[in-house]
Formats: structure tokens, sequence, C-alpha cells
């Protein structure tokens, strides 16, 4: 009861204190410093029209690479904690005949969708992380649904390493050629996509990167599933 | 129903999914297409063996034409449910006599069952509880006094199948087999 009555307190001072600290911010006024940069600019210098994209993949491209290695880890983690020589799926129950259809029905559609959104990047909110996620979903949906589903492994496995390592060679052909790190060469030195902004084949590297992304993503939170859904088999 | 050749599977996987990317794109634009067709022929050749059993025999016209009959067909029954769900609400007696049936019915195919079971589920007052081979277990929110008072089990199961299924079967039963 102390305890409990501690916690509530220290928490209402807290609250007071972040309130006053964001009472000093003015609302809805503009306060864009480098924001406004960035919108003036996104157009000419990246070729997207989504100006969210073109920030997290062109500008700030190091921080999206941080998160990739950031996701790859967790998911090296999981698998290096819940290692076993032996592991099989737990589930005891086979699902009703209207979940297991319904999944098969539903499979592609989300999986196509997933495509959609990571290709689409740069036109429309979304982008790797959301279209990556939306795919592992459809696997979480076989998971859930059959007692036996597995990913096939190898093929995932494999994937995952080839586009990680396809987003760090996009960057060192940008190095080799422009003089930095994650240089956009598909837009400033190629210059393509010029003539047809916010047509699908425009934004420079944009869209190969998040279809990189959104295929590490995928790869990835399917593993984590997987790792997570199986037991060790006792012999 | 036999399944249908991989061919066959593939080539309708592609079909749907390449008109669900029409869809989505709402765009006729040249290099939306290209890309749509890839995407659509990846996916197809990832997930065909899952998606569908008879393949392009879905496509048969008797079949998308019955399809198409039973949207507004079954939206009709939708609406007319939802008004009688609210009638009981709002009725002071409330007229709610509940109870578990169960149905047969002439179905075959998986979706079939799968498509009788939601449609079942969104209509009159009747929730799909399981299914089960060929029998469905159904709570319904007023049972008849016909149903009620069935002498034995099959009189019971044929009752209820002729009020909650027949309705359906008679389009699901050409579109999904």
């Amino acid at each position: 009861m102390l305890k409990r009555g501690l916690a509530i307190i220290t928490l209402l001072i807290i609250g007071y204190w972040l309130a006053q600290g964001l009472a000093g911010v003015p609302f809805g006024q503009d306060k864009m410093l480098v924001g406004q940069y960035y919108l003036d600019h996104v157009k000419e210098q990246t070729g997207s029209v989504n100006a969210v994209t073109a920030v997290v993949v062109n500008y700030r491209g190091f921080d999206t690479l941080g998160e990739v290695t950031v996701l790859f880890i967790a998911s090296t983690g999981v698998g290096a904690l819940l290692w076993e020589r032996k592991k099989r799926r737990t589930a005891k129950t086979e699902g009703s005949i209207v979940l297991t259809t319904g999944t098969r029905l539903l499979v592609p559609f989300v999986i196509l969708f997933g495509a959609y959104i990571f290709i689409h990047g740069h036109l429309t909110p979304g982008g790797g992380f959301p279209g990556g996620a939306t795919i592992a979903t459809a696997f979480l949906l076989l998971y859930m649904a059959f007692t036996m589903y597995e990913i096939p492994h190898k093929a995932f496995e494999k994937t995952e390493g080839l586009v990680g390592m396809g987003y760090v060679i996009v960057g060192l052909i940008g190095l080799a050629i422009g003089g930095y790190f994650l240089f956009d060469w598909i837009w400033q030195t190629w210059g393509w996509g010029h003539d047809n902004i916010g047509r699908l084949f425009s934004g420079g590297f944009i869209p190969i990167i998040y279809t990189i992304i959104g295929l590490k993503v995928g790869t990835e939170l399917s593993g984590i599933i997987d790792n997570m859904l199986k037991e060790e088999v006792s012999e | 129903m036999e399944e249908a050749s991989r061919a066959s599977k593939f080539a309708y996987t592609f079909i749907v999914l390449f008109i669900l990317w029409l869809v989505v794109t709402a765009s006729l634009d040249s290099q939306e297409l290209i890309t749509g067709a890839v995407i659509a022929l990846i996916v197809a050749a990832l997930t065909h063996d899952v998606f569908t059993k008879a393949g392009l025999a879905n496509l048969h016209p008797k079949r998308v034409a019955y399809a198409i009959a039973y949207i507004p067909y079954f939206l009709w029954a939708m609406i007319m449910a939802n008004l009688d769900v609210a009638y009981r609400v709002l009725h002071p007696a409330r007229p709610i006599r509940p109870g578990i049936v169960k149905c047969k019915t002439v179905l075959n195919s998986d979706t079939g069952k799968l498509s009788l079971a939601n449609s079942i589920t969104l209509t009159p007052g009747t929730i799909t509880l399981d299914v089960d081979g060929e029998n469905y277990f159904i709570h319904w929110i007023w049972v008849p006094d016909e149903v009620l008072n069935a002498k034995d089990d099959s009189e019971h199961v044929e009752k209820a199948s002729e009020a909650i299924t027949r309705p359906f079967e008679k389009y699901l039963r050409v579109i999904f087999g």
C-alpha cells in the first residue's frame, strides 16, 4: 500500500514537471529550422514526394541503417537466447476449418499488400518497416493457423543476409561514385527519374532501399516468431 | 472436387493478385502495371499452393455470375438481420430465446464451408460456433417453435438447416462446389 502510494505520488510529480516543461513550447506556431529546408528542397534533391521517407533514407540514412542493425541484433539475440539442439512447434490443437481456410485465402493478399507498402515508400505513407511488418504478419497467420507450419528456413536466412549486405553495398557504391556513404547515385549522378517525379519509377534509390528493408524486416520478424513458437524436444 | 494442376493454380493466384493490385493502386500507369505484374508473379509463385485448390476452374463464367449475384442477396440478408437484432434489443419484452442448434451442409469445398460460416455469422441473429466436417454448430438468438418441438435429432437438424443454411447454399454450392 505504501509502495503504491509512493509510486503514484512520484508519477504525479514527474507528470507535473514534464507538463511545466512542455508548457513553454508554443503550439501551432512555425518553429521549423531544419524542417523548412527539407520541405523546400526534398523534390529536387531526392526525387521523393514523401518528405518523411526522404529524410529517413536520404538525408539521415545512417539512422535507418542503425535501426536495421538493431532489428538484426534483436533477431540474432532471440535466436541465441532460445537456442536448443532440437526444437519443434508446440501447438497441440489443430485450428478449425474456418481459421485454416481463412488463413489460406488471406496470406497472399497480406504479402502483396506488404509489398505494395514498401514499393510505394517514396509516394505514400509507409515504407520498408511497415511493409516488412505486414509481410511478417502473413507468416504469423500461418503459424497461428497450422500446427506444423514452419517458414522455409534456408531461403529466409539467406535472403535476410543478402538484403542486409545489399543495403551496405548500395551505400558503398555511393561512396565510390559520390564521395560519401549512402550517396544517392541513382538520382544525383545518373539523373534517373527527373522527368517523372511522383510516378512509381522515381525517388532515386529510395524504392530500392525500401525493398531491401522490407524484405529484411519481413524475414527477420518471421524468424523471431519462429524462434519463440518452438520448444525443446525432450528425448 | 479433385485438385487442379500447378499451372492452373498459379495462373488463378496471379490473376486474383493482379486484380487486387489494380484495386489498391487505382491507377493504370504503365509503371504501376509492370511492377504489379512482377510482384503478383513473385507472390503467386510463393503462395499459389496455399491459396487455391480448384485453380482456374474458379473463374468459370457461371461461378463468377453467381458470385456477383450473391453479393446483393447477402447484403440484403445482412441489413434485415441487423434490423431484426435492433428490434429485439429495443423491444421492451426483449424477445430472446437463445439456443445452440446443429445443421448439416451439402457443401464439399473448404472455401465454401468458410463462406457459409461467415455468411451465417453475419446474418439473422446466428453465430457459427464450430464447423466439424459437414456439421455446423450455430448459436441462434431466437430458436423457433418448430425446431424447439422437433421430435428427434434428425428432424431438428432438418428444420434448422432449412432455416439457416439452405438460403445461402443454393448460391454457394454453385460458387464453390
